[in-house]
């Protein structure tokens, strides 16, 4: 990954975390909430190689840890995202091909969700967070999850544009 | 070549992950590094939140107002059942006046209107990939709001302000499983703590092991020194179950806030409260006992002859005040 485009992803990650916190937080969705941004990282990391997937994954996490109104410490969405990123690009190949299977690639993606809330919820609890009840953080991760699979198709096509306009000409 | 290119993307993960555990330990050991960066981001985010939650708002309560139209439509009907019951019963009794008014004072609720406040309007939600319950309000420092500050709405507590910039306050809502609050309940006034849990419905402890909850039973804040963070008598929930198990020492249940923390668009920040107010209520306050006399109302009488037309019962009959229970102290 070279270093212009890891700035234009930072600025996107960026860009994508302020639209989450402003926009996608303040809509009630039923069941629970959707993470917007959670779903465009894992998708932009499931179409990477193994390193543009681990310094995604490590980008994504850094913005994400700026939220405001996260009680967890500086540092633990990009240690998760950075692990997610590595087994989604160590994996992704021997389940299928994405360009093929558009489904695939949407469950995928909902299931690398899943993995990162799950993963989150775990390392907090090891770190001594608070994070209410487990049945309740069972139904916000499966909500994400449904969620993503009914969000994803709509915005990948643009994903796709906007990660072909990245690449720099040797990348191509 | 492949592996080659598999050891640069593990020495790359190794290098990232202990990056990572390295802003994980610094931020635990307090360094305000990390701390001031989300300060950062908190201002950059509030002009662009204020802008989009004017614009967006009607949307976010789309989804909600339409998952709620059958529940809002069966409460309306109750309502609407509970105003005519309310309506005939406030014509029949006269006293009911001067006992809300006793009830009142009992619950301290008029000591709300005494305190300082400044309102703010919810600017944004806590995001969906924290945990965390918190919304942002669009008041901060600049307006006299600090950190550890009561937050209320209309019907009562909402939260604590957790972190503040000079635009912006962030407050850890009551739902959130970190949230703990001291109160009292206004039957008994036994005292206990009040954790959020992530849902609608909040945990209540007994601290007192001779004290009992009952459902229905009202929680009011217990207040806290020098009233902060918490100021005393505002209103929190209802108890809507007791655990009845003899497993522990002091009893506990669940409580529902009558705050909607759902659909919170203005609530205010308590500044200061009356210097008055007691931050410890715990004196039980004598409750005068109450006998009721109830005397049957008088069969009417019949005089003279029946008329087919004629009312039954005579016009002097109905000009007579009818009976009214006799209520003795």
């Amino acid at each position: 990954m070279s270093i212009p485009r890891t700035f234009v992803t930072l600025g996107f990650f960026f860009v994508l975390f302020i639209v989450q916190e402003s926009v996608v937080s303040l809509i009630h969705f039923p069941i629970a909430g959707f993470s917007l941004y959670l779903a465009i990282a894992i998708a932009l990391i499931a179409l990477e190689d193994n390193n543009g997937a681990i310094v995604m994954g490590f980008l994504g996490g850094i913005v994400l840890d700026l939220s405001p109104t996260s009680n967890a410490p500086f540092g633990q969405w990009a240690l998760i995202l950075t692990i997610v990123g590595y087994i989604v690009a160590a994996n992704k190949e021997s389940i299928a091909d994405f360009t093929l299977s558009p489904l695939t690639f949407v469950l995928f993606v909902a299931f690398g969700v899943s993995v990162a809330l799950l993963a989150y919820l775990a390392f907090g609890t090891l770190l001594g967070e608070g994070n209410g009840s487990f049945r309740r953080d069972i139904v916000i991760v499966c909500a994400n999850a449904v969620w993503t699979i009914i969000f994803t198709p709509i915005f990948l096509p643009a994903l796709r544009h906007f990660r072909r306009a990245s690449l720099t000409s040797r990348e191509r | 070549m492949a592996r080659g290119s598999n050891n640069r993307s593990r020495l790359l993960l190794i290098i990232l992950l202990v990056t990572a555990l390295f802003f994980i330990t610094l931020d635990l050991r307090g360094v305000s590094l990390t701390k001031g960066s989300r300060s950062v981001t908190q201002s950059t985010l509030a002009p662009v939140q204020r802008t989009v939650s004017d614009i967006f708002s009607p949307v976010g309560r789309f989804f909600s107002n339409v998952k709620n139209f059958g529940k809002t439509k069966a409460e309306l009907d109750q309502v609407e059942i509970a105003n005519a019951q309310l309506k005939s019963a406030l014509t029949l009794d006269q006293n009911a006046k001067g006992e809300l008014a006793q009830l009142k004072g009992v619950l301290d609720l008029a000591g709300r209107g005494s305190y300082k406040v400044v309102a703010a309007r919810v600017i944004g939600r806590g995001s969906a990939a924290s945990f965390s319950q918190t919304i942002t309000l669009d008041k901060g420092s600049s307006s006299g709001i600090r950190a550890d500050m009561s937050v209320i709405s209309a019907n009562g507590l909402v939260g604590l302000v957790k972190t503040v910039t000079s635009s912006t306050s962030i407050v850890q809502l009551i739902s959130d499983p970190n949230f703990k609050v001291g109160v009292r309940i206004a039957r008994s006034q036994s005292i206990g703590i009040l954790q959020g849990q992530g849902t609608n419905t909040y945990s209540l402890q007994l601290l007192d092991p001779a004290g009992t909850i009952l459902v229905g039973d009202s929680l009011l804040t217990n207040g806290s020194d020098n009233n902060h963070p918490f100021v005393p008598g505002v209103p929190v929930g209802q108890v809507t179950w007791v655990d009845h198990t003899t497993s522990t020492l002091t009893q506990s249940g669940d409580v529902k806030s009558y705050a909607n923390l759902n659909d919170l668009g203005v609530v205010s920040v308590i500044l200061s409260a009356p210097s008055a107010a007691p931050s410890t209520p715990l004196v039980p306050t004598p409750q005068p006992t109450v006998t009721v006399y109830i005397t049957a109302p008088p069969a009417p009488v019949a005089t003279g002859i029946a008329v087919p037309g004629a009312p039954s019962a005579s016009p002097a009959a109905k000009l007579l005040p009818t009976p009214t229970p006799t209520r003795t102290k």
